[in-house]
């Protein structure tokens, strides 16, 4: 990773009629970086993405990719041949092979970057080179569409919601494809509304909500500004444990009968299990729960992504 | 251009996998090809119709051995008889009448017979024309045959000879007027339901928006996709005449006009599948209204039955549709040899083709809005 800045946008603005998608929004991205545009559905995650891949027109503001303008002709042509997009929800020709299919999209490139032989086996596919692609699962899918993002060997990878719609197996396989692109020095730029695929693929978050940044920082800043105490959840300890636990942590509550208690400093921990014990309390298990981005936006926004949705 | 190729190369592949495409662009027409041929080329008396005209004639009397003749050539009950007046002019009634078998019987036959030098004439249209032909031929020789045993006893020698005249038909069958609107609707329902099909789907699938991010111009796309339909509609056209000439002996063969007019509607109706499918979202709603636009567009544009049995209504709606000129222009230059009628044609489905293309591309939904 570097301190040079490949994607700049300044307080940029997108309108559809009565609507502002994107409102105001400022940021940058340094080359080698794993960049996180995290928040719920509508928030203007995409619509961004798109302006920077060219995509769509700016209302108002400026941005610029790899130094190339994103609103002249030129910058275009530029963007276009030095960026690889992955959008969302994309599927390729049911009817072609996934070696036809990388193909395809390297001949759009006039057949730069990697051979095709090396896609498929960067994405672990040696096996279902001659597979057409709907006989493919989902998971496989994606890591087809992801050698087909890397066609033209991008100085900037834009993978928008990448890992939405796969089941757990699968989506640990993109993240790996991503932490692979990371370690060789790649620019990622991720759009996702899973907390916690931004926090473990992540250098830098952005968090949007309703067109405008609400955080910007790596995770651990995030957290550490946001995301609140780390808790001591006892697990089933119900009013038992609440009555026992009062006294000491005034501000320890019960949840769908787990008894939450908030960790101040050090010897919070011990004193809380010392006092459990002491009162032979039962209970079912402890659990240390540290703070996350999920949380981050919780603090932030009031209501936490299900689905993608604001809950 | 690589880009160009890859598009249709991409296109080619997806369509030669998919068998419910090459169902509809090729075994469909076929098909339809078969059917049709087989139920209007079957007439509802199996006899042929031939036409006699008996110019022996003595005080307003057939000869006593013309009338033999013609006897036994109704004898045969293959041969569905049709006398023409002595003093009828043949080739005037043959023209009129779209006669494609008559036999002649000269003035003096009966005398000419007793000197066992009398001669008929058959006119009929050449054999590669109708095949009919050559059965009759061989009937009317068997009866020439019998005629001149029963005359002499011996055989030979010979008291009546044959001689063979070809005419030209103008009396076209059924399948003649068929294949070329068959080739036109071909051209219609490859080209609408193919750019509506593909445009939706690819728009669907995300494919338009990816190929969008690559350095590929909506032109190049545009460009791919109409090169791809050519494609289809020269392997369909081509599939058509082959089948044409095997199973029904179809004689006409493409020629410029023909070539130019399949070009022109390759053009005209993937425009127009671009501009139906920047309206439609999803693929079933494409398939639906490619179906809205196609199913009527087919029958009123005389693609199965000539416009001319049609209400004086749908003639005027024909007249708006460009399969109409298409189907009517691929006739004139395949059938008719009618050059004249066939530029026309021409020139205004290529007008059309160019409209549309230019409409349906600057339409065309590629980057985002």
């Amino acid at each position: 990773m570097s301190n040079q800045a490949v994607i700049q946008v300044d307080s940029i603005v997108k309108k559809y009629k009565d609507v502002t998608a994107v409102n105001g929004v400022s940021f940058t991205v340094n080359r080698g970086e794993v960049f996180s545009f995290v928040g719920p559905n509508g928030a203007g995650k995409t619509t961004t993405v798109e302006i920077l891949v060219c995509l769509r027109d700016l209302t108002a503001g400026k941005a610029k990719v790899l130094g190339f303008d994103v609103s002249s002709r030129k910058g275009k042509q530029q963007i276009r041949k030095r960026v690889g997009v992955l959008p969302q929800d994309f599927n390729t020709f049911d009817l072609l092979t996934v070696k036809e299919n990388i193909n395809y999209y390297k001949r759009m490139y006039g057949n730069v970057g990697r051979d095709t032989d090396d896609l498929i086996k960067l994405v672990n596919l040696e096996h279902k080179s001659k597979t057409l692609y709907k006989n493919l699962s989902g998971g496989l899918k994606k890591r087809v569409a992801i050698a087909i993002t890397l066609a033209n060997d991008p100085e900037i990878i834009f993978l928008d919601e990448p890992t939405t719609g796969l089941d757990p197996k699968a989506r640990r396989d993109v993240w790996k494809l991503i932490e692979g692109l990371r370690d060789q020095g790649k620019t990622i730029f991720l759009t996702t509304h899973y907390m916690d695929e931004a926090q473990v693929l992540s250098d830098r978050v952005v968090i949007i909500s309703y067109g405008k940044i609400i955080a910007d920082g790596t995770p651990s800043e995030l957290i550490l500004k946001h995301g609140g105490k780390t808790t001591l959840i006892v697990e089933d300890g119900k009013k038992e444990a609440y009555e026992v636990l009062k006294t000491k942590f005034p501000k320890a509550r019960i949840e769908n009968g787990d008894v939450l208690v908030p960790i101040n400093n050090k010897s919070d921990l011990p004193n809380a299990v010392m006092a459990l014990n002491g009162n032979k309390t039962k209970f079912g298990e402890l659990i240390v729960r540290r703070p996350n981005l999920e949380d981050v936006f919780l603090n932030l926004t009031g209501k936490k992504i299900v689905d993608g949705e604001l809950n | 251009m690589k880009r160009i190729a890859a598009i249709v190369n991409g296109a080619l592949r997806t369509w030669f996998r998919s068998k419910t495409t090459l169902f509809w662009t090729l075994a469909f027409p076929i098909l339809l090809m078969l059917l049709f041929g087989a139920i209007f080329n079957v007439s509802d008396d199996p006899r042929f119709d031939f036409y006699v005209q008996n110019q022996d004639v003595i005080d307003g009397q057939p000869s006593m051995l013309s009338n033999t003749f013609v006897s036994m050539l109704n004898e045969t009950g293959v041969l569905n008889i049709k006398m023409v007046d002595a003093t009828e002019n043949t080739g005037t009634y043959i023209e009129e009448k779209g006669v494609e078998m008559m036999l002649i019987i000269p003035e003096g036959f009966h005398q000419s017979s007793l000197a066992q030098n009398a001669s008929v004439t058959l006119k009929t249209v050449p054999i590669e024309v109708d095949t009919t032909a050559a059965t009759v031929r061989g009937v009317v020789e068997q009866v020439i045959e019998y005629f001149n045993i029963a005359a002499t006893g011996q055989n030979p020698p010979q008291v009546v000879t044959m001689q063979l005249e070809d005419l030209v038909s103008n009396n076209y069958r059924f399948i003649d007027y068929f294949v070329p609107g068959l080739i036109g609707m071909t051209l219609m329902t490859t080209g609408i339901f193919g750019a509506v099909g593909w445009n939706t789907r690819n728009k669907e699938l995300g494919i338009l928006k990816k190929l969008a991010t690559t350095p590929l111009s909506k032109f190049e796309y545009i460009i791919g996709v109409i090169l791809f339909e050519l494609v289809m509609c020269t392997i369909s056209t081509v599939a058509i005449l082959i089948v044409g000439v095997l199973v029904f002996n179809v004689t006409i063969l493409p020629n410029i006009y023909s070539i130019i007019l399949i070009v022109a509607g390759a053009i005209t109706f993937p425009g127009m599948g671009m501009v139906i499918a920047r309206f439609v979202k999803e693929t079933d709603s494409a398939d639906a209204a490619a179906n809205a636009i196609t199913f009527p567009m087919m029958f009123l544009s005389g693609t199965f039955f000539p416009l001319e049995t049609m209400p004086e209504l749908l003639r005027q709606i024909a007249r708006v549709l460009p399969l109409t000129y298409l189907s009517d222009g691929l006739r004139d230059s395949m059938v008719y040899d009618n050059a004249s009628s066939a530029l026309y044609n021409t020139a205004i489905v290529l007008v059309v083709g160019i409209i549309f293309i230019v409409i349906g591309s600057l339409i065309t939904s590629w980057r985002e809005e």
